[in-house]
């Protein structure tokens, strides 16, 4: 089986990120990059498939700035066979739908089984490139997946639900959007590290894949940090029942929670 | 006697020399072989400190004579002077025997008294072994059949030597210029008469026969050890015992660490033959003493039997295709995973045996070829490597504990004398941002010129490491001797135990060589130079630690007079950095303390917390907590005490916790010894900001 998976390289969820002057984007400097939790659960899954069924190939692909290489490095040294950046000018202002219609003409070209995204990206949690891509594409999508197999004639897929999971059927290939699942994403071992490292990954140009790259799209008006979070209360002193009593009444009128 | 039964008689006795030697030699060349499938490493630094190390702890028998194993101490290192005395008179008996040489010396009257006078020592030191062994064999001690087989051939031996000697004095064979030594001339009168010569002749052959036995049998057997343990002192780790072994040029390597037996150099195998099966690094591990799974002599034999095992296999393997055997030894990763480095097991061992490289080495190859660390260490290690620290903590918020205390960074003062390097855990920690404060307060009260690095330090790495991870470690010191050099930094300040010794020990090996101080020892010095000062009424009362406004619970509290601190001794400022008395004497110093220790487990057998190791970050579900121990040892020991006063953000960490998890906060608080000088300091009240 033939699996691609698109991941987006995003600040790491440790980063402290600052909003610029303009208001539109955060301060990119001093920023530790990563994969987007989502997209790494789902490199995971396809490796999974991988170690069951050996004969399987995992591409990883992003459409985004140079330094997204090290997101796809990350990737190939969990284990990944090979991965392609896509990328050009103002690749960073481009919208999602332009992405999609972008991933699909690599996909278009390496014709996987199934393509694996992340449910939603963490920076921004719009959740729809995955989508759009299967649209573009034409092919079907299932979203929140925790598991895939193999079955006859086509793949069986886990789509999480409220208190279980439902069991799908795809015939052909299938556009998955991928939840967190048990297994946490692995860490990548020393070799794979050093064999990641000499690994080539060859780059395409954005404008030259031939993708309609206009259309609809959203622009970000403002962004604000959020407000600080005010000081804790700490009560210690007087009697236990009439603490008590205090704490219920504050958690009621000033914290509204009961 | 006629002359052709005489010489028959050389030639049996030849034969059977040569018998006895080519049984033990045969087997001895064998596990040579075997050792030397393990990888090259060097230990040839340092030869005169070896050479010190091998007449003190293998002539000296010093590690023999720790508590509580001072009387079966000496009854070994009996046994083992008298062995070194009486095996010179063996020499000169087979010497004799066959060419009719004597070893100089070995006629003399003091010779005699020497060996009837260890005769008696090494008969009443087997007694008491035997003794022992029967009757009252500690849990932990594996007695083999093998072991019985030695003592009765050491007896047969040591009998058969005073009939033999007694005989002789009795049918007048032996020189007289000498008063007869006591055992043998007791003894004399019982065999005089006509058969006194059979009987010399008799105790002759059964003495030389049972040498020749021994040594045909010794190598087979853990006393193997009588024979290495000399090169096992000898060849013995230079490095502090605090560093880790260095792994070079990992770019370059295929693999990392060790789970075949290819995979431990020859030394590690060398304690293999070493250890002695006494049990002594089991008795003192934590994790042992706690349920766990892990008992660090099982990790010494695993290593031994897989070699044992695989030798002979793998010695013919290489010959015919040269590929090895690839099995693992019988450890199981939860057994390596138990450990927290403490090094009590290394400090037990009586034959320097090295348990903790082997552990680490094994968890390299999980944690770096597998991947396989627990999964919340490895989320530890992914933390380190995205924010600098284990906790997952922002980069930016590293100093934020100093916000509002004018505290300058390297940047803002880049000719500060000292850089004082927080870590992650008082970086970011809130009950150990406490103590950075304090320290902050008496380096200012002392009037120290100290900077800190700010967003600029990062992890030094010291968990990663532990867990395995030396290439996250590399990266990680590599970061901080960069930032380090950008600054010119020369001397280096940490409150953190773990700390110190990475950047100490372990930064070296890397090329970052600084003058490293952990903070109690600093403040040692700082308060015999009478550069700190401290009252009874410390500034505290006043209400001004270091922006803490309010009297913490960490103050002293002195309302009885005198408050009663028990000392806990943290592992890597104890037993891995030898440093037990400057904390002690700063906790002395501070007016209204009464220090306390943790009998019996302090100073070298303290007791670990139970974070180090990369232990910290790992779950602990099996048996009881470390730290719960700590903390009822503490009670055992010190009822009394109100404070337990450590000097590691970790240990402070786990007092806590244990303190919390047994209701015990109002008797007893954790705190850290800087917490104590701070609260005493005396002076104005901006003297502590
Ligand atoms: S270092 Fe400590 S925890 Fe580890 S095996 Fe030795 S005694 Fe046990
Ligand atoms: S490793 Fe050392 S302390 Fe442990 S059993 Fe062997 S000889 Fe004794």
């Amino acid at each position: 089986m033939k699996l691609l998976v698109c991941v987006k390289q995003v600040p790491d969820s440790t980063v402290r990120v600052k909003v610029a002057g303009d208001q539109k984007a955060i301060v990119p400097e001093g920023v530790t990059w990563a994969i987007s939790p989502y997209d790494e659960y789902a490199i995971e899954l396809a490796l999974e498939h991988k170690d069951a069924n050996p004969g399987t190939t995992v591409g990883v692909i992003t459409v985004g700035p140079p330094r997204a290489r090290d997101a796809l490095r990350q990737a190939l040294a969990m284990g990944c066979d090979d991965a392609t950046l896509v990328t050009g000018a103002d690749v960073e202002t481009l919208g999602g739908l332009a992405t999609a219609r972008a991933l699909a003409k690599v996909v278009d070209e390496v014709t996987p089984d199934l393509v694996l995204c992340g449910k939603q990206a963490s920076d921004d949690d719009q959740g729809f490139v995955g989508q759009a891509l299967a649209e573009t594409l034409g092919w079907p999508h299932v979203a929140i997946v925790t598991k895939f197999v193999a079955s006859d004639g086509g793949t069986e897929i886990w789509k999480e639900v409220e208190g279980g999971h439902e069991v799908w059927k795809a015939s052909g290939p299938a556009v998955l959007t991928v939840q967190k699942s048990q297994k946490d994403p692995r860490y990548p071992s020393l070799p794979g590290i050093m064999k990641a490292k000499k690994k080539e990954i060859p780059e395409k140009d954005l404008a030259s894949l031939g993708a309609d790259l206009g259309g609809p799209s959203v622009e970000i008006r403002a962004m604000e940090p959020p407000p600080a979070r005010k000081a804790g209360r700490v009560m210690k002193d007087g009697d236990p029942k009439a603490l008590a009593a205090e704490l219920a009444k504050l958690l009621r009128d000033e914290a509204r929670v009961l | 006697m006629t002359a052709p039964t005489q010489g028959i008689l050389v030639i049996v006795l030849a034969a059977a020399v040569a018998l006895g030697f080519g049984i033990g030699g045969y087997r001895v060349w064998k596990l040579y072989r075997y050792m030397r499938l393990g990888w090259d490493e060097d230990r040839s630094d340092r030869p005169a400190t070896r050479l010190r190390d091998e007449l003190v702890i293998y002539l000296g028998q010093s590690k023999l004579f720790k508590r509580p194993y001072l009387v079966r101490g000496l009854a070994h290192a009996l046994i083992f002077w008298g062995f070194l005395v009486i095996t010179l008179g063996t020499v000169d008996l087979l010497l004799n025997g066959i060419f009719g040489l004597h070893v100089p010396g070995t006629e003399t009257g003091l010779f005699a008294w020497t060996i009837d006078l260890f005769a008696i020592a090494v008969l009443a030191s087997i007694a008491l072994a035997a003794v022992r062994r029967m009757f009252f064999r500690p849990p932990t001690m594996h007695v083999a059949p093998g072991g019985y087989v030695i003592l009765v051939l050491i007896g047969v031996l040591m009998l058969s030597l005073l009939v033999f000697e007694s005989a002789g004095i009795a049918a007048e064979l032996v020189k007289q210029g000498f008063t007869p030594p006591p055992l043998a001339g007791l003894f004399a009168p019982a065999v005089r008469g006509p058969y006194a010569h059979l009987v010399f002749a008799g105790a002759w052959w059964v003495h030389v026969l049972t040498v020749l036995a021994f040594a045909a049998y010794l190598p087979h057997t853990k006393h193997l050890h009588i024979v290495t343990t000399l090169p096992n002192v000898l060849f013995r780790s230079q490095r502090p015992r605090g560093a880790l072994r260095a792994m070079a040029d990992l770019e370059e390597q295929e693999t990392f660490g060790a789970a075949t037996m290819r995979d431990f150099s020859w030394k590690q195998h060398l304690d293999g033959y070493t250890c002695t099966e006494c049990g002594r690094c089991s008795d003192q591990c934590p994790a042992l003493a706690t349920g766990k799974p892990l008992d660090p002599q099982k990790i010494v034999l695993d290593v031994r039997d897989l070699l044992l095992r695989e030798g002979d296999l793998l010695m013919r393997d290489v010959h015919a295709s040269g590929t090895p055997p690839a099995h693992q030894t019988e450890t199981k990763p939860e057994e390596l995973w138990a450990c927290t480095t403490c090094a009590a097991c290394v400090e037990a061992c009586p034959v320097t045996i090295e348990h903790v490289d082997k552990i680490v080495d094994m968890r390299r190859f999980l944690a770096m070829m597998e991947s396989a660390a627990p999964p919340e260490a490895q989320r530890a290690l992914t933390n380190i490597e995205r924010a600098g620290n284990p906790w997952g903590e922002s980069r930016e918020a590293r100093a934020d504990w100093a916000d509002g205390l004018e505290i300058p960074t390297l940047a803002e003062k880049p000719d500060a004398e000292y850089l004082y390097f927080v870590g992650c855990a008082a970086s970011y920690d809130r009950r150990n941002q406490r103590v950075a404060k304090a320290l902050a307060a008496i380096l200012r009260s002392a009037g120290l010129s100290f900077a800190i690095l700010g967003r600029e330090e990062t992890c030094n790495g010291d968990p990663a490491r532990r867990i395995g991870n030396e290439y996250l470690w590399q990266i990680q010191a590599q970061a901080n001797i960069e930032a380090f050099d950008r600054y010119s930094v020369r001397k280096v300040i940490t409150s953190c135990p773990h700390c110190f010794n990475t950047i100490a020990n372990e930064f070296p090996q890397l090329g970052g060589r600084y003058e490293v101080v952990h903070a109690l020892t600093l403040v040692d010095s700082l308060i015999k130079e009478g550069r700190i000062r401290m009252a009874r009424e410390g500034p505290v009362d006043r209400g001004n630690v270091a922006g803490h406004p309010e009297r913490t619970t960490s103050s002293l509290d002195l309302a009885g007079g005198r408050e009663v601190v028990a000392y806990h001794d943290p592992c890597y400022l104890g037993r891995h950095n030898k440093i037990y008395d400057a904390p002690r004497a700063v906790m002395d110093a501070v007016p209204g303390v009464e220090r306390v220790e943790i009998e019996p487990h302090h100073r070298e057998r303290g007791f670990c917390c139970g974070a180090g190791g990369g232990r910290m970050w790992m779950e602990e579900q099996v048996g009881q907590r470390v730290n719960h121990r700590r903390i009822d040892q503490l009670r055992a020991a010190q009822a009394d005490a109100t404070k337990v006063a450590s000097g590691c953000p970790f240990c402070l960490i786990m007092l806590e916790e244990g303190v919390g998890a047994k209701g015990l906060q109002e008797q007893v608080r954790p705190v850290d010894v800087l917490e104590l000088v701070a609260s005493r300091l005396e002076g104005s009240a901006d003297a502590s900001h």
